[in-house]
């Protein structure tokens, strides 16, 4: 991939009317497509399950907002909104969600294993903590290959569990690869608590190899993002790799089927983050109090962007699966 | 034509390849200074460099996973991977990520990575530094697996293999890499799924893999004594798998056994006689048969370790009996 | 609970112990590790000990005698009585001792009967499957000459004398006065010499037993790998094996693997058995030939035949006449003897037809035929040649005994054609017999 530098769409951190509404906008995107998919699923219309990224949108789009199309990111189980930050469009990512010819990956991947390899997105992964290796050799190659783009890799605290972080890690400090590892930690590891599965500090674990680590609220959309311009441009400069954890929460359950789960996290500590702690609800905030926009050209983005959602459904579920004799095509590279 | 240890073939044919295209580069443990254990690649840091000739951390699945993620963003990594024994701790990376990649995102990434290690037992080296596990990763689409059998066949198949846009495992015998066969100075490569016919004969072939190439050579200079003409046929890439040419041989000699040095159940022989048994029941004047590995953890003791692969003798053994159309088991 | 004494295992190249002497007697009070009896092996002779207290009882060997490693001959019984009480005794496949002999001709196991000529119910020539053995006329043991009459059969007529086929002695008589005894079976056995221990029981100890017995070739399980055999499996129940190779071209080339297994070829059939395969069928002519001689053939004539009245008396009462299978049933009757349990295809042709007829002498008369898919392979062939002027037949063996009738003056004419593996000459001349009489007598086939 030799594509030439696009335009930085990050900027460090100023106030930036357009930025900030875009970073809104994907927000809103992810939590409409999140909705939409959601809907599929209850009404039995999309084959197997997906996993839903609702309430952790300020994390994807934060750091996304710090990358260009060069940069890559490793995404995991719960990968659309990572999908969605990085600039996939609707029809793609819904006609894949159902299986469709035209999905990212004709059909082929489904939503654990969804890629835009046109922005950068090599891929959400069904394998806990199976992206990071992969995340790692990107950022490798790009040491090797004297290229300046830089890799996130995304995962979640249960993954702090996989032997291979460790692994991965230690040869990316050894190294010295631009690779930033982005920990959402949500509080949860499928239906166990973190505190249950992860000993002692997830930080102290990055810095154990000495790898410079962050902390931040993934609730905080401009906290995240300025953050990550901070690393990603020190990763350019060879000085990484970095470490962030963001503290987050995920609305739903693991997956869309783990509807009733009260059994391991209670509906008012779900409450209490919907209610108190929405990124979204808190840019919007943000954004009408400091004037950038009003709260109707917000309900008109919101309209738009659920008018887009509603079409794009539609058109997945209109749209051809991909051919019969397209099973066996694609296992060989040519 | 000179002659050459299997060892300086493939050191050349990786030399070659990463001066020929700087987006290939090696890892593994030990290969830059110590040029691994076995000494295969002596020299290349020397050439290449640090940057391209990397000595990793003891983490196979972590090095494995570099290659992986290196491979789909535009690089084209050969990996070493000391034993092929390893190869139960990388198979997630090489075989839910590397062999899936291109299929899972409907043909827009590609793994084209090297993986290369060895197999074989008799070395005294016991049960987890003696397995040959190529059947364990061709039974994984996606993948694909090359088996040379000498020095020739190691160049041509590895350079062949770097150049493949796909993951490719290499598989060298490691108790053949002082052993010299002739290999053309000029440059060559041979192409994956294609047989090679290596002794023609009439009344049975035997196909060989890797190791077992020189055993079935031997069996059939036995067999000859005795007025058996034996056709041995090696494979040297078992996927894909040249079936074409192995057909149209049992056909021809409407006898065939088929000699790999993996465990004797569930494995290359199975597969390989199971497609013969299929495609060319009507030529077939004996049951096709396997000869593999004990299905035995390879033993310490010399005096066990020897008794669990195919000899020569055991080979010829056996085709001496299907030949007299004797109704028989394989060893 | 009585302990065992047994001839112990002697060594490793040993199967019996000659028994030198005893040393307690039966009654005598044992003790453990009590030195019972000596045995001599080819070595030395040993003292055997008692493995159990109690008293020795039971004895079952002699000395002198020689016994097989592992068979009992004593026991050890609490008491010193013997524990030989009904349902007690010893299992003894065949006693070598004095004794045991005597005790042999009390009764034996079916395995036990003596060797020797098999004398069976005969076919009493009637549509009958039993005749009821009145009395023997001799006993066992007892010498006789050729002729002498051995024993009396009542049949639904008549009381019949059975006689000796040859001299010889009475080994065995296998049914007792006053038994039924189903057309076939073997009643009595002769030997040429003297018996030893001559058997006399009744038909329900030994148990039904068919002559047409066991003999037929042991064909061992499918056994695919043994070791390397010289002499590979032979096929069961019918099936061939040969490699696919060898049956694509036998079948391309016309060869029949049947005739290699009928050569006694050995099995597995490979490519390279298809050219001794080529040279049998080339001298096949040679065999056709040699099978013709073995033919048998037997004609009648019946100068009164009653079928015609028959059939328009069937014809009148029963309101239809169906000669193929009134046909078919005489000839099925006539073949039954023996086959009481196995079902008879009898085809006749007439007229240029084929008509096939299953059991037709056990359904009720006019039966009809069965359809061609459903039938097997028939038993008898019934030519009926009535119709056209042919006055004599000789076609040869063909796949099942063929029986022919033609017009001859007011009767008929019956011919007889099997190959000698079909028939044996006795039972080809029963069927053919029982075919003519009832032709000769309907009526009686009925009754």
């Amino acid at each position: 991939m030799t594509a030439a530098k696009t335009t930085s769409k990050a900027k460090a951190g100023k106030s930036n009317a357009d930025d900030y509404l875009r970073m809104y906008r994907q927000m809103v995107r992810i939590r409409t497509f999140e909705d939409n998919a959601n809907q599929l699923y209850l009404s039995a219309k999309m084959p197997g399950l997906t996993h839903m990224y609702s309430g952790e949108e300020a994390v994807a789009v934060g750091i996304c907002e710090a990358l260009t199309d060069d940069d890559r990111i490793t995404s995991t189980h719960r990968g659309h909104g990572h999908c969605v930050a990085k600039g996939a469009d609707f029809k793609q990512m819904f006609c894949e969600l159902l299986g469709k010819e035209e999905g990212y990956c004709r059909g082929k991947g489904g939503s654990m294993h969804i890629a835009d390899q046109s922005h950068g997105n090599l891929g959400a992964n069904a394998i806990v903590g199976g992206s990071m290796g992969i995340a790692t050799g990107s950022a490798l190659r790009a040491k090797l290959q004297g290229s300046d783009d830089v890799t996130v890799c995304f995962f979640g605290d249960g993954a702090t569990a996989q032997g291979l972080w460790y692994e991965v890690m230690n040869m990316a400090a050894l190294w010295k690869l631009p690779v930033i590892y982005a920990c959402e930690n949500n509080g949860y590891s499928e239906y166990t608590k973190t505190e249950e599965i992860a000993a002692g500090s997830i930080m102290a674990r990055a810095e154990a190899f000495g790898i410079e680590a962050h902390q931040v609220d993934g609730q905080d959309v401009l906290a995240v993002n300025e953050l990550t311009q901070k690393l990603v441009a020190r990763a350019r400069k060879g000085e990484g790799p970095f470490f962030m954890e963001l503290t987050t929460y995920r609305y739903h359950g693991h997956h869309v089927g783990d509807i009733n789960r009260d059994y391991y996290r209670s509906k008012d500590e779900e409450k209490e983050w919907k209610d108190n702690r929405d990124p979204i609800v808190r840019f919007r905030g943000y954004l009408v109090s400091e004037g950038i926009a009003t709260e109707e050209e917000i309900e008109a983005m919101n309209a738009e962007i659920e008018t887009d959602a509603t079409d794009a459904v539609a058109y997945a579920e209109k749209a051809p699966y991909p051919p019969a004799n397209e099973v066996d095509m694609h296992v060989y590279a040519d | 034509m000179r002659e050459i240890t299997l060892s300086q073939a493939v050191n050349e044919a990786i030399a070659e390849e990463m001066r020929r295209d700087p987006t290939v580069f090696l890892m593994g443990e030990d290969v830059a200074e110590a040029g691994t254990p076995f000494k295969v690649l002596s020299g290349l840091v020397e050439e290449f460099g640090t940057e391209r000739v990397i000595d990793t951390p003891i983490s196979e699945p972590g090095f494995v996973g570099l290659a992986v993620g290196a491979a789909m963003t535009g690089a084209r990594p050969v990996v070493d991977l000391m034993f092929g024994d390893f190869i139960y701790l990388v198979m997630d990376q090489l075989c839910n990520q590397a062999a899936k990649q291109h299929y899972m995102s409907g043909g827009k990434l590609q793994v084209p990575m090297v993986l290369r290690t060895n197999l074989g037992a008799t070395r005294r080296s016991a049960a987890q530094h003696s397995q040959s596990l190529q059947a364990i990763v061709a039974h994984i689409p996606g993948l694909k697996v090359a088996l040379p059998s000498s020095a020739y066949e190691a160049k041509g198949l590895m350079k062949t293999a770097i150049r493949d846009n796909n993951p490719v495992v290499i598989f060298e015998d490691k108790l053949m890499y002082q052993d010299k066969a002739p290999v053309p100075e000029d440059e060559y490569l041979i192409p994956f799924g294609e047989a090679a016919v290596l002794r023609e004969g009439r009344d049975i072939t035997l196909i060989g893999t890797s190791s077992m190439v020189q055993v079935a050579g031997k069996a059939a200079d036995i067999l000859a004594n005795e007025g058996i003409s034996a056709e041995v046929i090696d494979p040297r890439t078992i996927v894909p798998l040249d079936e074409a040419t192995l057909l149209g041989s049992v056909k021809k000699t409407s006898r065939a056994i088929v000699i790999d040095e993996g465990h004797q159940s569930y494995g290359v022989t199975a597969e390989i006689a199971s497609r013969l048994n299929e495609k060319a029941f009507y030529h077939l004047d004996a049951p096709v048969l396997r000869m593999g590995a004990m299905d035995v953890p390879v033993p310490f003791s010399p005096a066990l370790e020897d008794l669990t692969v195919p000899t020569p003798e055991k080979v010829a053994d056996a085709a001496r009996r299907l030949c007299a159309g004797e109704m028989i088991h394989a060893a | 609970m009585p302990h065992e004494v047994i001839m112990p295992a002697l060594g490793m190249a040993q199967d019996a112990g000659r028994l030198v002497a005893w040393l307690k007697k039966p009654g005598d009070p044992i003790a453990e590790g009590d030195a019972l009896f000596e045995v001599e092996t080819d070595k030395a002779t040993m003292e055997v000990e008692a493995q159990a207290p109690g008293f020795l009882t039971d004895v079952r060997a002699a000395e002198g005698d020689d016994v097989p490693v592992g068979r009992v001959i004593a026991r050890i019984s609490e008491t010193a009585e013997t524990a030989e009480t009904a349902g007690a005794a010893l299992p003894e496949p065949s006693a070598p001792s004095e004794t045991a002999k005597k005790a042999a001709a009390a009764s034996a196991p079916p395995d036990d009967l003596p060797e020797g000529r098999s004398v069976i119910l005969p076919a009493l020539g009637m549509a009958q499957d039993t005749g009821l053995l009145v009395a023997w006329h001799v006993s066992p043991g007892e010498e006789v000459a050729e002729g002498d009459v051995l024993f009396e059969v009542e049949t639904d007529k008549t009381t019949m004398e059975v006689s000796a086929e040859a001299a010889g002695f009475v080994a065995a008589i296998l049914a007792e006065d006053g038994e039924e005894v189903p057309v076939g079976e073997r009643v009595a056995i002769l030997t040429a010499e003297k018996p030893t221990a001559p058997v006399r029981q009744k038909r329900s100890a030994a148990g039904v037993e068919a002559p047409q017995s066991h003999e037929a070739p042991a064909a061992p399980k499918e056994t695919p790998a043994t070791e390397r055999a010289a002499t590979p499996p032979v096929a069961t129940g019918g099936r061939i094996l040969a490699s696919p190779k060898a049956r694509r071209l036998a079948l391309e080339e016309g060869l029949d693997l049947a005739r290699l297994v009928e050569a006694g070829h050995p099995q597995p059939f490979h490519v390279r058995d298809l050219e001794a395969l080529k040279t049998l069928q080339d001298a096949r002519p040679a065999t056709a030939a040699a099978a013709a001689q073995a033919t048998r053939r037997f004609n009648a004539d019946i100068h009164r035949e009653g079928f015609s009245e028959f059939l328009a008396w069937a014809a009148e009462s029963e309101g239809h006449a169906d000669a193929p299978a009134l046909l078919a049933a005489f000839a099925a009757a006539s073949f039954r003897s023996g086959r009481e349990h196995a079902p008879i295809c009898v085809i006749v042709e007439r007229f240029g037809e084929e008509s096939r007829h299953l059991d037709p002498d056990r359904a009720a008369t006019g039966r009809s035929a069965v359809p061609d898919e459903d039938a097997p392979a028939p038993d008898l062939i019934l030519r009926d040649l009535r119709h056209v002027s042919i006055s004599s037949v000789e076609l040869g063996a063909e796949d099942a005994p063929v029986l022919t009738i033609m017009k001859r003056g007011e009767g008929l004419a019956v011919t007889l054609e099997c190959g000698a593996g079909h028939l044996s000459a006795a039972a080809a001349l029963e069927l053919v017999s029982g075919f003519t009489g009832r032709l000769e007598e309907p009526l009686r086939h009925l009754l």
